[in-house]
């Protein structure tokens, strides 16, 4: 009978428990008391920027924390579940004050009206002081602060190889696919490819395919004059000349990748064909300190990149992940404050000597290795960063299979496109009927 | 107090089955009809859900994408199920002949291994060994005249490939129930028809395989309920690719959710699939009955 009791009293301790547990603690939000002043606290969610993150920033915000007489509570969101967990937090009212968030989130939470336009904080001198603050504007708005960018895909070279075909860094498409042609060989006569002209990987899984795009295809779009939208963002355009004309060109280039192309991650890729020195080419983000990096990993690869090759125009893919405020801050006038703080040359020439990444103000100076810094001077044109607009992450989606499907054989490029044009028309037309 | 004990012997089946209906009403049966009612939503997650009537359900049919993925998700059950019922069997009937002995013992906890690891684990894992070119990978693929490193890079064979992969994560879960229950079969059953002159295929024919009946048929319909739900495995390996060719129903509604920001149409896409496993369900339910009432 004890046993019973025992055993029925334990049964309802855990529904209990359970009740609890999907409940809320809606009582610690907002803004503490301490010390008889009242603190405001701002909450600012970011993924992993470097080893420490969390504690590195605090330790940074100390002053502006005292100074202000401010909490920043940062919650860091791994990368792999960072969307999941900024849809359901803000969907359940539980959003931060200051997000850190990438050109594919925007569209979704500028028209849900989550982020606020940040224009009226910033004065004149803010648009000569941070130099990327143009990358923000985005929908007819300020709607982010760049706080990580600088770090372009580029196009890496074993400048071995190039040496030994007697080929130098390339310029153009024709230098590249020939110096392509002349790499891929089978180096130890065994009758198989075992040295590869581009090395290319294009199954990245869950983690997202569009990483194909940023890698491979965004380049080719844009050095050939094309864009995904067209101006208006009510339709898009990648299924014309310049779009046939990029995939047509990457399509051309598959005799020269690994056989596996279409199996392999796309860094595993770089690390393990390219890094291991069995490719011509290789590309992959960059970094300030890519010479140390490689150093590490590669130590035996010698090489160089080129940030851009050419053909109507330059263009490669590099993100401007941004410091955006959320709609429902309280304070967004000090979250503003907040953000210029953390993207100031104050902030970044401490942050970046224990993560280095590209200056974003004028006043700070450069920190990295030098063979990277023409990325940021001579080459700052060269690179962009994504068009935002509306859908933008299931357009890009359906465009990273369509080029999975070219690769494959199983369409060709302008059907391909086509396809996927008209896929990114009826969405887009689906939501503008929503949003007008 | 004999009143009092009865009070509480009247109460306490109910406190015994308290947590785990509070589990299943929350996260099933509320998450059932939350799911119906977002469906006749326009609905981001982010945003207030807005009412759209029956627009969700007329876009399921003309939706070319949907379509591809509900086939991809027949195809991969197609494959996986039969296969899966059938090496379970073959193995439960093998470590039963050999269940006191240490290899059976052995085989037993190997074969369950698979089971007990995470769905995510299991692709990523699967994932590098297929494209690492590791020598032993590919003799032992060679010997089937297969290049590993380019099983996920083809529509027709990476659909296979991850059929196979769900095959063997699932066989130790489904040849443990269809060992147990070849345990409770009585050793009077094979004596007598022994007696009777019964060979080898005789005991399998008319013994083994009809007392594994019911069985079976739990376990083919545990096993297409587990196929139509295929996501960690297909998201971790391929992502849905290449072209979409492993894009299953619950990847779709993922993408649609997080992806597309469209999370009352995934509802309904979700709403289909639960539709598809409750008719499933149902037809388990006479099947069980109809073998029950034989037996």
């Amino acid at each position: 009978m004890k046993k019973k009791l025992v055993s029925a009293l334990l049964c309802i301790s855990m529904a209990a428990g359970l009740l609890a547990g999907c409940g809320n603690n809606a009582g610690n939000e907002g803004k503490d008391s301490k010390g008889g002043s009242e603190e405001t606290t701002l909450t600012m969610w970011m993924p992993p920027l470097d080893d420490d993150t969390e504690a590195n920033f605090k330790n940074l915000l100390a002053d502006f924390e005292e100074e202000n007489n401010v909490n920043v509570e940062i919650e860091l969101i791994p990368w792999e579940s960072y969307e999941e967990k900024w849809s359901t937090g803000i969907g359940a009212g539980e959003g931060p004050d200051i997000g850190y968030m990438y050109a594919e989130m925007y569209p979704t939470y500028i028209s849900s009206g989550v982020v606020k336009d940040m224009s009226e904080y910033l004065e004149d001198a803010d648009y000569e002081e941070y130099k990327y603050i143009d990358r923000g504007e985005m929908m007819g708005g300020q709607y982010g602060m760049p706080i990580v960018t600088g770090v372009p895909f580029i196009m890496y070279y074993n400048t071995e190889i190039l040496e030994s075909l007697g080929e130098t860094a390339p310029e153009t498409w024709e230098d590249f696919k020939r110096i392509c042609e002349k790499a891929t060989q089978d180096t130890d006569g065994d009758g198989k490819i075992d040295q590869y002209g581009y090395a290319v990987g294009l199954n990245n899984g869950g983690m997202s395919n569009l990483y194909i795009l940023n890698a491979y295809f965004y380049s080719l779009l844009w050095q050939a004059g094309g864009d995904i939208y067209n101006d208006d963002l009510k339709t898009a355009r990648y299924n014309d000349e310049a779009g046939v004309e990029a995939l047509e060109f990457f399509e051309s280039l598959k005799a020269y990748m690994p056989e596996n192309v279409l199996s392999l991650p796309a860094e595993d890729a770089f690390s393990t064909i390219f890094g291991a020195g069995k490719a011509a080419f290789g590309v992959t983000r960059s970094s300030q300190i890519q010479e140390t990096l490689f150093a590490e990993s590669y130590p035996d690869l010698k090489w160089d990149y080129v940030t851009s090759l050419k053909n109507e125009t330059y263009g490669t893919f590099g993100a401007a992940d941004s410091l955006s405020i959320m709609s429902s801050c309280e304070n967004p006038e000090l979250a503003a404050k907040l953000i210029k703080y953390i993207c100031s040359a104050e902030f970044m020439t401490e942050y970046h000597k224990i993560a280095p990444g590209a200056a974003l103000t004028v006043s700070e100076e450069y920190v990295g290795d030098a063979k990277m810094e023409r990325i940021v001077t001579e080459d700052v044109d060269k690179w962009r960063p994504l068009q935002v607009g509306p859908c933008g992450s299931e357009i890009l989606e359906n465009l990273a299979a369509h080029i999975q499907s070219v690769m494959e054989g199983k369409q060709t490029a302008q059907e391909a496109l086509d396809e996927s044009v008209e896929f990114a028309d009826e969405t887009l037309a689906e939501y503008w009927e929503e949003n007008e | 107090m004999k009143k009092k004990s009865g009070f509480l012997s009247k109460c306490m089946p109910y406190a015994y089955i308290t947590p785990i209906s509070l589990i299943l009403i929350t996260f099933v049966f509320c998450s059932l009809i939350v799911a119906i009612i977002f469906s006749f939503t326009k609905y981001n997650i982010i945003a207030p859900a807005e009412f759209n009537g029956l627009f969700n359900y007329e876009k399921l049919l003309r939706d070319k994408k949907l379509h591809l993925c509900i086939l991809n998700t027949l195809k991969i059950t197609a494959i996986a199920v039969p296969l899966q019922i059938l090496v379970s069997t073959i193995l439960a009937t093998l470590i039963s002949t050999r269940k006191d002995k240490l290899v059976g013992k052995i085989a037993k906890a190997a074969l369950f291994i698979p089971v007990l690891s995470s769905n995510a684990v299991v692709g990523t894992v699967w994932k590098a060994i297929l494209n690492s070119r590791n020598p032993m990978v590919q003799t032992f693929f060679g010997i089937f005249g297969i290049d590993p490193s380019m099983l996920l890079g083809s529509s027709t064979s990476a659909l296979v490939t991850l059929a196979l992969i769900m095959v063997w994560k699932g066989m130790g879960y489904y040849m443990i129930i269809t060992l147990s229950s070849l345990m409770s079969i009585s050793d009077s059953y094979y004596e007598a028809a022994k007696v009777d002159g019964a060979n080898k295929w005789n005991l399998l024919t008319g013994i083994t395989i009809p007392m594994l009946k019911p069985t079976l048929i739990l376990n083919t319909f545990l096993s297409v309920v587990s196929c139509m739900q295929a996501f960690d495995i297909v998201y971790t390996m391929t992502g849905g690719g290449p072209s979409m060719s492993t894009t299953t129903l619950v990847m779709y509604a993922y993408q649609l959710t997080f992806k597309g920001a469209k999370a009352g149409y995934a509802m309904t896409v979700s709403n289909v699939l639960m539709a598809i496993v409750l008719v499933i369900v149902l037809f388990q339910q006479r099947f069980m009955r109809r073998e029950a009432s034989e037996i």
